[in-house]
């Protein structure tokens, strides 16, 4: 028996279900560069989950060695802060190209039926990164994400009902400690991986099975041909993409190395205090309102944004001439940019 | 369905039911941390004359959190919590505005702890003070084990 007939045998694989499924026809708009940065959060998960399995080699959740590990690791190991480094950006650009993501499903409407389930997908996904974000820099125990780590959990015991339970759980106990590193450590390498992978799976399936809502451009005549293959064609797209998304991390981790601030001080908040860039408009938000509206104010925003199909077609048939629902995109995404942009250019 | 099979299913159902209904109890119960009862010990905070009259000094409790001693008057001594009541950062005393100020959120409190700007839903805490002849006592809460 040759070893392909004994493969055959072993692990029956339907070829033509196979050939199938790795070609795809892409709508033609993927052709256009810009589209095919649907792909990027994507590419950027893989590259967290290689690089964030390297960092457990040497990382240690204990408070009194957390932060050591990690100087260990951008100062003493081979390469370390190239895989910091890369982790760091890498985090960074996922997020921000999934808030262009979903911008683009937004103001495509690509959301409409029968696509509402998987917006709300995506919403859960979009909250799962930056909950990722804010576990994974409070992993490194420095004095910012210590703060982030006590204000983050002191807005999640301001959520109306669940909040003091949701608070002693996620500190597993009265103070921000050794608990509550473990947890952290939990959800970062182990909890949300797991969950992220699975609503992956569960997102491109919907993207497969549904389609890829079908968008025209000027100038393209409607008897040209809708598709093209994804193989060869939009692979090498990819392939081209993920070429340069790598270069540039391994440039970024290069050129501005994430640093590493002073160590957690329970008994010293800095002057100067700052969370990550992505939860800016949160952070602006919460210093202008009281307690009760700061914490309410972004769960409404999620609350919308994720029933957001559900509201378009309730305003589509309260007002079926007008585009409310571009209007009040651009409304809420102008918003949330002046809130970023006062954050950026505010000392306090 | 047949009422014999209905009887069936009863039997069936309700103990499995309370089984997984326990187990699901018994596993939030598991990731929620046990509460202890808070402890709290008088302990030795200065001596009455450590500081003058409106003049304040730093304390450490014993589960390690900061605090101030201010002597308010010849014979009485606040000590009020330096975490800030809106989400738990640590203020600062800024001696030049006389200001316990929040780096977080903006937040402003009066030498006395009262709000004055900013976010926060209530005034600094205090704790428990005791002055007997020149002996200042604190209550403080005993860290958890
Ligand atoms: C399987 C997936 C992942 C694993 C196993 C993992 C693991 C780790 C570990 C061990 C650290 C601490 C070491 C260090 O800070 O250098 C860390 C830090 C971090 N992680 Fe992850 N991670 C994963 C995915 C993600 C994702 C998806 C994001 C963001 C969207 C993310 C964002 C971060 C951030 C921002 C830091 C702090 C980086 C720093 O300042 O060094 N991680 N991660
Ligand atoms: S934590 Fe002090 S103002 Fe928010």
């Amino acid at each position: 028996m040759s070893l392909t007939s004994w493969l055959k045998k072993s692990f029956p694989v339907d070829d033509e279900a196979l050939a199938e499924m790795s070609s795809e026809p892409i709508p033609n708009h993927l052709k256009k560069w810009w589209w095919a940065l649907g792909g990027t959060p994507a590419y950027m998960f893989v590259v967290q989950l290689v690089t964030g399995f390297m960092l457990i080699f040497y990382y240690v959740p204990d408070p009194n060695q957390a932060y050591e590990s990690v100087q260990h690791i951008s100062e003493s190991v081979s390469f370390g802060w190239l895989i910091r480094g890369v982790h760091r950006w890498s985090a960074n650009i996922m997020i921000a190209s999934l808030i262009l993501h979903m911008m683009r499903v937004f103001f495509t409407k690509s959301y409409r039926a029968p696509r509402e389930l998987n917006w709300m997908f995506g919403v859960i996904l979009f909250v799962i990164m930056l909950v990722f974000g804010f576990t994974g820099y409070s992993l490194v125990y420095e004095q910012m994400s210590y703060w982030a780590m006590q204000v983050g959990t002191e807005i999640a015991g301001a959520t109306p009902l669940i909040g003091p339970w949701l608070a002693d759980f996620l500190k597993g106990g009265d103070m921000i400690g050794q608990n509550t590193l473990t947890r952290f450590y939990a959800f970062h390498v182990m909890i949300l991986p797991v969950v992220s992978m699975m609503l992956i799976a569960v997102h491109v399936y919907l993207i497969r099975t549904l389609g890829v809502t079908d968008l025209r451009f000027k100038g393209e005549e409607k008897k040209d041909k809708k598709t093209f293959p994804f193989w060869p064609d939009h692979a090498t797209t990819e392939f081209v993409m993920v070429s340069i998304i790598m270069l540039m991390l391994v440039i970024l981790a290069l050129v501005f190395p994430p640093h590493l601030g002073a160590p957690a001080d329970p008994n010293n908040t800095p002057l100067h205090i700052k969370p990550e860039w992505y939860f800016y408009p949160v952070f602006r938000w919460l210093k202008i309102t009281n307690l009760t509206w700061g914490v309410i104010g972004p769960m409404v925003f999620l609350v919308l944004l994720f029933f957001w199909p559900f509201v378009d077609r309730f305003f589509e048939k309260l007002f079926p001439k007008k585009d409310v629902a571009f209007w009040i995109g651009v409304i809420g995404a102008l918003t949330i940019t002046i809130f970023l942009v006062w954050e950026t250019l505010a000392a306090h | 369905m047949k009422r014999k099979d209905f009887i069936t299913s009863l039997f069936a159902f309700i103990p499995l039911g309370t089984g997984f209904a326990g187990i699901t109890f018994m596993g939030a119960r598991f990731i929620t941390p046990r509460k202890s009862e808070k402890l709290y010990r008088k302990i030795f905070a200065m001596n009455l004359d450590d500081i003058e009259v409106n003049e304040s000094k730093p304390f450490f409790d014993l589960t390690g959190r900061e605090l101030v001693l201010v002597r308010t008057g010849e014979n009485d001594v606040r000590a009020i919590s330096t975490t800030c009541t809106h989400l738990g950062c640590k203020v600062h005393w800024e001696a030049d505005k006389n200001i316990f100020f929040c780096p977080c959120h903006n937040g402003v409190f009066s030498p006395e702890g009262a709000v004055i700007e900013g976010p926060p839903p209530r005034p600094l805490d205090t704790y428990r003070v005791q002055v007997e002849g020149k002996v200042v006592y604190l209550y403080s809460q005993i860290a958890e084990s």
